[in-house]
C-alpha cells in the first residue's frame, strides 16, 4: 500500500512537473501555425541533408521547449513538409540545445564547465549524425505512423504550391480555354472549375491565407485541444510506467554499477531512459550522482536522457512507427556510449 | 422504423467526446490549482516551479473554458474537424487517460516520503553525503542555527569532520535505522527535492544516542540538540551528532528541503 502511495506520488509529481512544459509546447506549436508560414519555412530549409540536420539541430535555440514540448513541434514541422533530417535533428537536439537548458546545466555544473560545453557539443554531433542517417530514407511512409504518411502523401505543401503556381502561370501565358485542359471539372457555377485545383485549395492548411482572425483563433484552439488530448494521454501512460519502474526496481542495483568506466556509462544510459526527467531540470538530477559516478557517465545521462526516455516513447509514437523509434533509441544510445566511454578512458 | 441503438449511441458519443476534452483539460487546471491552494504542491515539486504550475493551471482553464464556450455556441451544428487529425488511440482515449489521472490526483493525497524510501538507496551514499549543491551553503550562520541540510552542504565543501568538533547543533529531521548502524546510533535525515518528487533524495547525519535507538521508531520526527563529534561508522570517519536531548516533534508542514 505504501509502495502504491509512493508510486502515485511519483506519478503525479512527474505529471505536475511536465504539464506546464507540455502546455507551453502545445501552445507554441499551435501558435507556430498562426504566426509562421511553415510552408515558407519548409521551402527555405536546405535540401542538403547535412546542412538540414545542422540547422534542424540548432533551431531549438529559438524555441525553448523541453522534450515533452518538442515532439508536437517536430510533428508539425514534419507535416508541413520540412525535410526529415531537419525534423529529426530538431527532435533530438532541441531539448538540449536551448537557452533554458544550457543555463540550468551551467547552474548545476558551474565548477565543471567542460560538462556544460561537452553536453552541447555531443548533443549537436549525435543529433546531426542521426539526422543524416535518416536522410537516406527518402520515402517516409515506412517509418511514420500511417495517418501522417497519408497526410504527407496528399499534402505535399512545398512542392504542391510550387507546381500549382507554375501551372497557373502557364495557364495565364497560354490563355488556353480552361476546359481544354485535361482533368475533371465542376460545371454549372458560372465558371468551370478544375477538380484538381479545387482539391489543392481545400487541402492546404488554412492558416496563412487571409482567413478572418476569429476563424484562425478557433483553429489554434482546436489544435491546442487536440494536441493536449493526444500528447497528454501519452504523457500519462509514460509517467505511469516510469513511476512504476522507479518504485518496483531496486535502485541499489542501478547504483552499485557506479564506478567502472563502462558499467557507469551503461548504468547512466539505463537510468536516463528509466527516470524520464525533463531536460530543463535533469542536470540537477545528474548532479546528485556527481560523487558516485564517473564524469563521462554523467554526460551520457545528460546527452542521452533528453533524446530518449520511457516517457517520450509514448510521445514519439504519435509520429513514428516502432521500428523508427528503435533506431532513434539505438543510434543515439550507441553514439553516446562511444563518445563518453572515450572520454572516461582517455581524458577524465 | 426502429432506430439502430448502436448508431444512436455512437451519435451520442460523438456529441459527448468534445465535452470529455473540456472536462479532462479543466480537471487538470483545477487539480493544479487545488495542489497550490491546499499547500500540497511542495510535496510534489520544488517551489521554484510553482509559478510555472500556476500559470499552466490558468492556461489549461482558459483553454477548457474557450472550448466549452465554442461547443455551446455551435451546438447542433456539425463541428469542423481538424484536417490534421491523427490519433493512435480510439477517439476519446487520450482525454479519458488524462481525466483518469486527474481523478486519481483528486483521490490520492500525495505522500510524504519516509524512511522506507530512503533505505531503497545505498546507505553508504547517505553517509557519504556529497550530493548537495555546494553553492547554496551559508557559512555565516551560527552553528546552532544551521539546518540538517546546511550541515550536509557545509560538510560537502569542507569534508574533514574534526573541523566541526564541539560545535553546537540543533537540527530537525526524521529517523532512519540503516542496518549498518548499531543500537546506539540512528540516522537523522531529510529529503531534498531539486525538481520534483521523482528526484527526491535523502541527506542525513548519524546521531549518537544517550540510550538505545529502539525508543525512536523509523519516521519519527525529532529535534536533536547536542555537539558535533567524529565517530567511526561502517569503517569510515564520520561527522556525528552526540545528542544531549532528543525531542519528538510533529511532522513539519514542509517536510522537504529544496
Amino acid at each position: 500500500m505504501n509502495q502504491f502511495h509512493n508510486g502515485m506520488t511519483l506519478f503525479l509529481s512527474l505529471l505536475v512537473e511536465a504539464m506546464p512544459f507540455l502546455l507551453l509546447g502545445v501552445l507554441f506549436s499551435s501558435l507556430l501555425l498562426f504566426f509562421v508560414d511553415e510552408r515558407k519555412l519548409a521551402e527555405k530549409m536546405p535540401k542538403n541533408p547535412l546542412m538540414g540536420a545542422l540547422i534542424g539541430s540548432t533551431i531549438g535555440f529559438l524555441f525553448p521547449v523541453c522534450e515533452c514540448g518538442n515532439v508536437p513541434v517536430a510533428r508539425r514541422l514534419l507535416m508541413q513538409g520540412v525535410p526529415a533530417p531537419v525534423a529529426i535533428g530538431f527532435l533530438l537536439a532541441a531539448p538540449t540545445i536551448n537557452p533554458i537548458v544550457i543555463w540550468a546545466t551551467w547552474t548545476a555544473f558551474r565548477d565543471q564547465p567542460e560538462i556544460v560545453i561537452l553536453r552541447v557539443v555531443f548533443s549537436l554531433l549525435i543529433a546531426t549524425i542521426v539526422a543524416v542517417v535518416f536522410s537516406f530514407q527518402k520515402d517516409l511512409t515506412p517509418i511514420v505512423q500511417p495517418a501522417i504518411a497519408r497526410y504527407l502523401k496528399f499534402h505535399r505543401p512545398a512542392e504542391h504550391k510550387h507546381r500549382f503556381q507554375s501551372y497557373q502561370k502557364k495557364q495565364q501565358q497560354a490563355d488556353t480555354p480552361s476546359l481544354l485542359q485535361s482533368g475533371t471539372y465542376f460545371l454549372g457555377t458560372g465558371q468551370a472549375m478544375r477538380l484538381e485545383t479545387a482539391a489543392t485549395a481545400v487541402a492546404s492548411p488554412a492558416f496563412s491565407d487571409g482567413k478572418p482572425l476569429g476563424a484562425k483563433l478557433r483553429l489554434v484552439l482546436e489544435n491546442t485541444v487536440q494536441e493536449l488530448r493526444e500528447l497528454g494521454g501519452m504523457l500519462t501512460l509514460g509517467s505511469a510506467v516510469a513511476a512504476a519502474i522507479q518504485v518496483l526496481a531496486p535502485r541499489e542495483l542501478i547504483l552499485s554499477l557506479g564506478a567502472g568506466p563502462i558499467t557507469s556509462v551503461t548504468a547512466m544510459l539505463v537510468l536516463a531512459a528509466v527516470v524520464s526527467i525533463c531536460s530543463t531540470v535533469d542536470s540537477f538530477f545528474a548532479l546528485s550522482f556527481a560523487s558516485t559516478f564517473t564524469s563521462g557517465s554523467l554526460l551520457a545521462f545528460l546527452v542521452f536522457g533528453p533524446m530518449f526516455d520511457l516517457k517520450s516513447i509514448g510521445l514519439m509514437l504519435a509520429i513514428f512507427k516502432p521500428r523508427a523509434i528503435f533506431y532513434l533509441f539505438a543510434l543515439p544510445a550507441l553514439l553516446t556510449f562511444l563518445l563518453t566511454l572515450v572520454l572516461n578512458l582517455y581524458f577524465f | 422504423m426502429p432506430s439502430n441503438p448502436n448508431r444512436r449511441s455512437s451519435q451520442i458519443g460523438k456529441k459527448l467526446l468534445p465535452w470529455l476534452d473540456v472536462l479532462a483539460i479543466g480537471a487538470w487546471g483545477i487539480l493544479l490549482l487545488k495542489y497550490w491552494l491546499t499547500n500540497k504542491l511542495n510535496l510534489l515539486i520544488n517551489p521554484n516551479y510553482f509559478g510555472l504550475v500556476i500559470a499552466a493551471a490558468t492556461g489549461l482553464l482558459v483553454v477548457s473554458t474557450f472550448k466549452a464556450k465554442e461547443l455551446l455556441q455551435h451546438r447542433g451544428r456539425e463541428m469542423v474537424t481538424n484536417i490534421q487529425h491523427l490519433s493512435l488511440f480510439p477517439p476519446g482515449w487520450g482525454s479519458a487517460l488524462l481525466l483518469t489521472a486527474a481523478i486519481f490526483g483528486f483521490l490520492v493525497t500525495p505522500q510524504v516520503f519516509a524512511s522506507e524510501k530512503a533505505l531503497q538507496r545505498d546507505v553508504s551514499e547517505l553517509l557519504g553525503a556529497t550530493r548537495v549543491k555546494p553553492q547554496a551553503f551559508r557559512a555565516s550562520v551560527p552553528p546552532e542555527e544551521r539546518s540538517l541540510v546546511d550541515w550536509v552542504r557545509m560538510l560537502n565543501v569542507y569534508p574533514e569532520p574534526d573541523r566541526y568538533q564541539g560545535s553546537k547543533v540543533k537540527v530537525q529531521g526524521f529517523v532512519i535505522h540503516p542496518p549498518e548502524l548499531g543500537k546506539e546510533h540512528l540516522l537523522l535525515a531529510r529529503f531534498v527535492i531539486t525538481c520534483c518528487a521523482a528526484d527526491a533524495y535523502p541527506v542525513g547525519l548519524p546521531v549518537k544516542l544517550p540510550e538505545t535507538s529502539e525508543q525512536y521508531p523509523p519516521d519519527t520526527w525529532l529535534e536533536v540538540e547536542g555537539q558535533m563529534t567524529t565517530e567511526i561508522i561502517a569503517g569510515k570517519r564520520q561527522l556525528t551528532i552526540a545528542a544531549k536531548s532528543l525531542r519528538k516533534i510533529p511532522q513539519p508542514k514542509n517536510p522537504y528541503s529544496y
